[in-house]
């Protein structure tokens, strides 16, 4: 057994446990195992980049044995290795702010926590359009469920992204219909050679990129993010907004950038990276007029990925391998960075009693930790120096400044920078108005408040791996 | 050509199928009650199917991959339904109306009953 797929199993079969059996349990020991169980699997995500650097190429993982073109094959690339290790950190940092926070969660978080890690490595792995279709789909039921979790308020919402996310799957699905109907193939790696720049490709291309930029929030496909993000229990708003939106993300980026005939690829480059311009500005205004905290936080997701969107878009556009490892880059450091957010917001509007922006007044004071942790995953959406997020950036930046005709990209990016600044600043503010406190309705939970800054720590400890990271990006991106 | 009449049957499921996906998707757009929205949403999954299956049908021996994808395909609408279901109807018991009305409430700009 391949440390990859036992990085996959684990979770899975932890997740079937917990379901089975996990009324039996005790709360506690639920958690408990979830928790060792994502322990287990990050180790082995660990081993298994290990394994593709020395294999130094990716590796194909054939799983039942079957002749190439029979079997559903899966992949196991640097990239993939990298997302892996870094779904099962997200999966350990949120897992230990649920398990130790003083309100507790759902216990039947931590089967759906569980589903949701091995759907998601599912995904990594994959190298066959149907399969990302099987993936995305787990991927969405379970986003559902988990939003549900916080009880009646939650239904309506949760109701709106499921069905969303079913339509925007058949989108999928009728893409991957067409392709198969034309070539006769489903593996990404045979399909590849094989695509021509015809109309069946081009719609079924059109399809498919519809469905997957409305299942990540993609602008102008964003609408239905907010409220989901926002009703969900705090755990599950940082695992939706920092994991779950990424993984259509990389499904998007194989599509164009390996299936897809490169004319096909120059062609859409500039219109993604148009819409992650508006995302970045548009997305960036709705966070900062937001009334309440976490709808703030939910529209700088929105926002956060128009750079994602930009880069991939530019990435095909011109082919350049910056622009790739500019675009993971920026998912890494945005999740950790938007976990760190969403805990902190969470913790903050149970402590001060609000769900209100202007309840954070004073905020310094009362709640110091659950601030600095939003200031410091606040300071790298911006992208300041140290940080993940200024790592990312200075990635995407350097090409764009090098040469006067890509300038337009350039403030473009600045723009964002700009706009991302406001809305942080803006909470920022307020926080030191400690002329009119609004006092905590109940003590701060200390514990909760530490886990919170945790990841926001992570992602400035980012910038002290930047040189591995990015060697890692370049080194194999296919 | 003995197999010209085949091409037509399956060029017209196939328009068909197309014809189901688009108006459905209409109707998606345009409902607003949520058991509309996952029927509309059902019978985009339809289309879907009968484009799947006429593509398989256009060999003399039917492909069987495509049968595959279409199977799985609904195990998938079958138990998202089902969900799906389950939520709306939970949404709608009696305390989901009342959180509706509180919603309605609080945008309303202060227009409090008394």
């Amino acid at each position: 057994m391949n440390f990859a797929l036992l990085s996959l199993a684990i979770p899975l079969f932890s997740g079937l446990l917990l379901l089975l059996c996990g009324r039996a349990l005790r709360t506690r020991i639920t958690g408990f195992i979830a928790i060792a169980s994502t322990l287990i699997s990050l180790v082995c995500a660990w081993f298994a980049l290990q394994e593709v650097a020395a294999a130094g190429t990716s590796l194909l993982l054939n799983l039942g044995g079957w002749e190439t073109g029979l079997a559903i094959r899966m992949r196991l690339s640097s990239l993939s290795a990298l997302l892996l290790l870094f779904t099962a950190l997200m999966h350990l940092l949120i897992g230990l702010y649920a398990g130790l926070n003083r309100a507790g969660i759902n216990r039947d978080f931590w089967a759906l926590s569980c589903f949701l890690h091995g759907s998601l490595a599912a995904l990594w792995l994959s190298a066959d359009l149907f399969n990302l279709y099987i993936t995305l789909e787990l991927l969405g039921l379970t986003a559902v469920a988990m939003v549900a979790l916080s009880g009646k308020k939650a239904y309506r919402p949760a109701a709106h992204y499921l069905i969303l996310s079913l339509a925007a799957s058949l989108f999928y699905l009728l893409g991957v219909a067409l392709l198969y109907g034309r070539y006769g193939e489903l593996d990404v790696l045979l399909l590849a050679p094989r695509t021509e720049a015809d109309v069946t490709t081009r719609l079924a291309l059109l399809l498919m990129t519809t469905g997957l930029m409305l299942k990540s929030a993609l602008w102008p496909l964003h609408l239905w993010l907010p409220p989901a993000h926002a009703s969900a229990p705090t755990a599950v708003s940082a695992l939706l907004s920092g994991l779950v939106v990424k993984g259509p993300l990389y499904i998007l980026w194989v599509l164009w950038s390996e299936v897809a005939p490169p004319a096909l690829a120059q062609q859409i480059g500039p219109v993604l990276a148009i819409a992650g311009m508006i995302a970045l500005t548009a997305g960036g205004l709705s966070a900062m007029r937001s009334p309440s905290i976490k709808t703030l936080v939910a529209y700088s997701t929105v926002a956060q990925l128009g750079y994602a969107l930009m880069a991939l878009g530019l990435l095909l556009t011109w082919q350049l391998p910056q622009m790739h490892i500019a675009l993971w880059l920026f998912v890494i450091a945005h999740g950790l960075a938007k976990a760190s957010l969403f805990l902190a917001a969470g913790e903050m509007q149970s402590s001060l009693g609000t769900r209100r922006v202007a309840g954070l007044r004073g905020a310094t004071q009362t709640v110091p930790v659950a601030m600095f942790a939003f200031a410091v995953a606040g300071g790298s959406l911006i992208g300041l120096p140290p940080s993940g997020g200024f790592l990312a950036k200075w990635v995407l930046l350097e090409p764009l400044l090098s040469q006067p005709q890509n300038w337009p990209w350039a403030l473009g990016v600045l723009l964002g920078t700009l706009v991302s600044a406001a809305y942080i600043f803006r909470v920022v503010a307020l926080s030191f108005d400690r002329a009119r406190i609004n006092p905590p309705d109940i003590n701060p939970d200390r514990v909760g408040h530490w886990l919170a800054l945790l990841p926001a720590l992570m992602v400035w400890g980012m910038a002290l791996s930047g040189e591995w990271l990015i060697q890692l990006l370049a080194g194999g991106g296919v | 050509m003995t197999d010209t009449p085949l091409m037509t049957a399956i060029e017209l499921y196939l328009t068909l199928g197309v014809a189901v996906f688009l108006l459905s998707l209409h109707g998606l757009m345009t409902l607003h009650d949520p058991i509309r929205r996952l029927i509309a949403v059902n019978l985009m999954g339809a289309g879907t199917f009968l484009v799947m299956v006429s593509l398989a049908r256009r060999s003399e021996v039917p492909d069987p991959v495509l049968h595959a994808l279409v199977v799985t395909g609904l195990v998938v609408a079958i138990s998202a339904t089902a969900f799906a279901l389950r939520l709306i109807i939970a949404a709608h018991t009696e305390g989901g109306k009342q959180r509706d009305r509180e919603d309605r409430n609080t945008e309303g700009g202060g227009k409090q009953p008394p």
